[in-house]
């Protein structure tokens, strides 16, 4: 008998628990979220894609901003997963590499600009909810995560491009 | 006469039914499975008698798709070929979710199929709605625009800026609408399971024994450029990669940690790139059709990507570790 109400017990406590982890995110991230996204949408709505498409046009032909601010922007503006339609405007042996950057950089624009990728927020927030336990704010991690972001997409878009230069190279000797 | 093939949705799925068959324009069914051809894609094109190409590793105009089969959750993928009017089938027993959800329609996706599902049907008449899938148009632009002519003077001005409120303030509830919608179909359900995760972790025993096995893993640096690695496996990277959900558990799990205090905080920014040196790996088929990049630029792309990683996965982690001084 006893080891029935204990097992009832932790069965229970288990869902307890849950929830109250459920609660917590729901009134501690959800409002936040909403008025955040709504906001921002609307703004991408007012500016418009096309000023967007043709600022980004200008940026593709320096090699700094398209493995840093474009992805930023597209990420930003278009969201995932239309931000990779920007690729249209690099040149072709570029279009892996703009990817790339732009995949490597949507997590990391989570940490200030949820709208990006809402659907896979919890890359982010799934470790930032343990610092937040600790009774320290996130916000520090957030910017760090960000700055982070954009040197490493930086590199990886330059590595990236790099090797499938190379690839196109060898394949076009091949022939 | 041509062979028609008639698709149902499976146990638990959504949409359909609906019937595919070769046209002028669509002659190959895409298999756009994470590499290789599902099995359902080459039944479907050996009934049809069309080739089925394996999307990931080539690129295919979606013009050209008879079909194209997807195995997703739920996340991104299933309402990309929606959008570009081919019709889809996810193996996947999921309802319409995800950023593109509003493209998806009962007329061009159906889930959750399995074999038994496709059917032959011989008929010498050609089922006209299965020609061509118009380009699902988002049923959202509710507020009709009527070009009222422009009166002037004050009357005008007046009208004038009171449309421009009126339309100012469509487009932020516009935006609220879609917020609620990503909420409630994307963002509450993930935080659902990931309290059922935190619920067992922290109320039973499992979570000590999973601390014990993270610990080596994510909280020392060589434990993390190995973790970084691991993750970039070319052929481990794009099974991975699907909707981040692996990326996402493993976040929670190491959060958890670190607010036991199993795990410093210190290492959570190297923590944040390593468990992701795989994010878009199964993605990059896709993107780049989105980009209309060239076929030959999937083919090497594909593997140049996917190789990068190898060596960006572990630089990344570097670069995060280096980056953390001084925080917490």
């Amino acid at each position: 008998m006893d080891f029935l109400v204990k097992f009832a017990e932790v069965f229970t406590g288990v869902f307890q628990a849950g929830g109250e982890n459920l609660t917590g995110l729901i009134t501690g991230i959800l409002p936040t979220l909403l008025v955040l996204l709504t906001t921002i949408n609307a703004l991408i709505k007012l500016i418009g894609e096309e000023r967007v498409n043709n600022f980004a046009k200008k940026l593709t032909r320096f090699r700094l901003l398209r493995y840093t601010l474009l992805p930023i922007m597209s990420l930003f503006f278009l969201t995932n997963p239309m931000c990779y339609t920007m690729g249209r405007f690099v040149e072709e042996k570029e279009k892996p590499a703009f990817i790339d950057a732009c995949f490597s950089f949507a997590h990391p624009i989570l940490g200030i600009f949820p709208h990006a990728n809402p659907g896979e927020l919890f890359v982010w927030a799934g470790i930032s909810a343990g610092i937040t336990a600790l009774g320290q704010s996130a916000m520090p991690l957030a910017v760090r995560y960000f700055i982070v972001g954009v040197i490493v997409i930086f590199i990886r878009g330059n590595v990236t491009e790099l090797i499938t230069t190379l690839m196109m190279k060898r394949k076009g000797a091949a022939k | 006469m041509k062979t028609t093939v008639k698709v149902t949705r499976g146990p638990g799925g959504w949409g359909g039914p609906f019937t595919v068959q070769e046209t002028e324009t669509r002659k190959v069914v895409a298999s756009i499975t994470g590499g290789g051809i599902h099995p359902l894609a080459q039944k479907i094109a050996d009934m049809l008698h069309v080739p089925a190409v394996d999307g990931f590793k080539e690129k295919v105009e979606p013009d050209t798709m008879i079909i194209a089969i997807v195995d997703c959750g739920g996340t991104l993928r299933c309402g990309v070929y929606p959008k570009l009017g081919v019709k889809t089938i996810d193996t996947h027993p999921i309802s319409p979710s995800g950023p593109l959800s509003r493209y998806i329609n009962e007329g061009n996706f159906v889930s959750g199929v399995v074999e038994d599902n496709i059917t032959l049907v011989e008929s010498a008449e050609t089922d006209t709605a299965a020609e061509e899938v118009p380009k699902a148009a988002p049923v959202t632009k509710a507020a009709a625009e009527t070009p009222a002519a422009s009166s002037k003077g004050m009357v005008g001005f007046i009208t004038n800026s009171g449309r421009a409120i009126g339309s100012v303030v469509n487009i932020f509830y516009q935006a609220g609408r879609d917020s609620v919608e990503i909420v409630l179909k994307s963002i509450l359900p993930f935080m659902v399971f990931v309290s059922i995760m935190v619920g067992i972790i922290n109320y039973t025993g499992v979570g000590n024994v999973l601390a014990n096995a993270i610990k080596p893993l994510a909280g020392s640096l060589p434990g993390l450029l190995g973790l970084s690695v691991f993750c970039a496996i070319p052929f481990l990277s794009p099974v991975l990669g699907p909707g981040a959900v692996i990326a996402q558990v493993i976040g929670v799990l190491l959060g958890v940690q670190i607010g036991k205090g199993t795990i410093p905080p210190s290492y959570a920014l190297p923590a944040l790139f390593a468990i992701n040196s795989q994010v878009g790996c199964d993605f990059l088929p896709v993107a780049l059709t989105l980009a209309e990049a060239e076929p030959e630029t999937v083919e090497t792309g594909v593997p140049a990507m996917l190789f990068s990683r190898l060596i960006t996965g572990p630089i990344a982690v570097l670069v995060a570790f280096l980056l953390s001084f001084g925080l917490y």
